[in-house]
């Protein structure tokens, strides 16, 4: 029964990021990246354990995030409370040795950490249980 | 400054406390004793040293009515030291533990103490004036792991916990023939049963402490949080606060709506609460007027410097602020010294893996006595 439960939840979830990448996508055509990052990055991580979830939502992120160019502006926009569940996926991103993806995290990584200091890094490196 | 004294007793700190009077330390300078300190004609003189565990003292505390000294250590075992004649005599009290003691409290009215331990145990013990013995009575089967700290409510029957399993539990101690049915504020609760368990952090916690008046209790996280917790019972509620910084290890009351919190950012932290109940960062306490995204900027250029070998200017100025900072290490923990009338703390010490104990004043900090009063 369990098992179930968590299979259709997992249905909903991916319908849920399939909304968001097209969501995603429409705000790209319109020059919007930074509402984009942050649409991908609304309701993340998902709240499961079904690792096919977090990798669909990951993808949804990285396309987000490859497509900021201006940093600085994306700070400007970016509210406080993105910045943890950013952090994460900014590791997850280093994560995958893909050079062009690791250059951008690392860009975005160094002004995360100005702006959200160690704490931020801390509470990504130690939160086993709302992985991305 | 806001730091009045800085002395380095030892290479590094695991526990200190004072004396009820104040005139002496007892500490555990990483080893397995523990020094006592008298300030005699304006130098601190070692004038005792508490030689009979075999591993490391990991806590200490003193009692300041009855001038008794609890120590526990990772040998598993706890002494009660009384001062007899010139003498500091121990009697040992079996804690029926298989890991390491980590944590020891003197109740508020000092008739039992509390033990937390690797055991994923807590221990309470008590004097049996019949056998005259100290007995431990453990609380099983609650943690999931090793409980790190462990702080008294003031009516004496209610103990707060954290525990390297992420949560903060609080238990009824009431133990028959020790404490009276009327003090345990109104609930008959039997000894060891739970009356909250909390799980907001997804790490470790560290360091829990009660508000003067007990309403309150706050305790760290190893994420970088901080949590208050409010209206103890079947519905908690609790504010979590995510900080910039490195994490805390200890937290102090000073009074209700004060808290300092000590850690890996050799620096007190303080939070306050405003008028409305809500908890947050406030400044650091050894600090000249000086922004933390400026300091933070230095000190992540000093590292870059080091690392690389450039940007030199980085380097000498992280130096500098170090050298102004009063630790230079990791504070683990923070102890009150003196109270005022209505319970609050305004002088606290700091110890930790730097080897100094640091004695903090705040009575010329203007800008946080609002937060002492009221």
């Amino acid at each position: 029964m369990a098992e179930f439960v968590e299979a259709d939840n997992a249905e909903a979830i991916f319908t849920r990021i399939e909304h968001k990448s097209s969501k995603i996508e429409s705000l790209l055509k319109q020059y919007k990246p930074v509402e984009a990052l942050k649409t991908a990055l609304e309701g993340s991580p998902p709240v499961t354990k079904d690792e096919r979830c977090k990798s669909a939502n990951w993808i949804v992120v990285h396309r987000a995030i490859m497509a900021i160019k201006d940093i600085d502006s994306l700070f400007s926009a970016l509210d406080l409370e993105y910045y943890d569940v950013l952090m994460k996926y900014l590791y997850r991103g280093l994560s995958t040795g893909d050079r062009p993806t690791c250059d951008q995290c690392l860009k975005i990584h160094e002004k995360l950490t100005e702006r959200a200091g160690l704490g931020c890094i801390l509470r990504c490196l130690a939160d086993k249980v709302n992985t991305v | 400054m806001a730091s009045v004294s800085v002395h380095q007793f030892a290479p590094c700190i695991t526990c200190h406390a004072w004396s009820p009077d104040q005139s002496m330390i007892a500490f555990c300078p990483n080893n397995n004793e523990v020094h006592i300190y008298k300030m005699l004609e304006g130098k601190w003189e070692k004038i005792h040293v508490l030689h009979k565990h075999d591993q490391l003292v990991s806590g200490i505390d003193w009692s300041r009515r009855t001038d008794q000294i609890v120590t526990v250590s990772h040998d598993r075992n706890s002494y009660v030291w009384s001062l007899e004649a010139s003498e500091w005599v121990p009697t040992l009290v079996i804690l029926r533990l298989n890991r390491a003691a980590l944590c020891v409290q003197w109740s508020p009215k000092e008739n039992k103490f509390a033990v937390g331990s690797g055991a994923k145990t807590v221990c309470i013990c008590y004097y049996e004036q019949e056998n005259n013995w100290w007995v431990s009575k453990i609380i099983r089967k609650r943690h999931d792991s090793s409980v790190t700290s462990i702080a008294w409510h003031p009516n004496n029957i209610l103990l707060a916990t954290t525990s390297t399993d992420g949560k903060c539990r609080v238990f009824s101690t009431f133990i028959k023939g020790v404490d009276t049915k009327h003090s345990s504020s109104g609930s008959d609760s039997k000894f060891g049963e739970q009356i909250m368990q909390l799980d907001l952090s997804h790490s470790w916690t560290f360091g829990i402490r009660w508000s003067p008046s007990g309403n309150t209790l706050s305790y760290a996280g190893h994420d970088s949080m901080i949590y208050f917790v409010d209206d103890i019972g079947p519905s908690p509620s609790a504010q979590s606060l995510a900080f910039r910084d490195l994490p805390l290890r200890d937290v102090l009351f000073l009074s209700e709506r004060m808290v300092i919190g000590v850690g890996y950012d050799c620096n007190p932290m303080v939070f306050a609460a405003d008028e409305r109940g809500l908890w947050s960062f406030l400044r650091f306490l050894d600090e000249r007027k000086q922004t933390s995204n400026a300091k933070y900027g230095s000190q992540l250029s000093g590292t870059f410097g080091k690392l690389y070998g450039q940007s030199k200017s980085g380097s000498n100025e992280a130096n500098e602020s170090s050298r102004i900072r009063a630790h230079d290490n990791c504070i683990t923990s923070v102890v009150p010294l003196k109270k005022t009338r209505d319970a609050t703390v305004t002088t606290f010490t700091t110890a930790g893996l730097d080897g100094k104990v640091v004695t903090w004043d705040l009575q010329k900090q203007q800008d946080l006595m609002a937060y002492l009063q009221g």
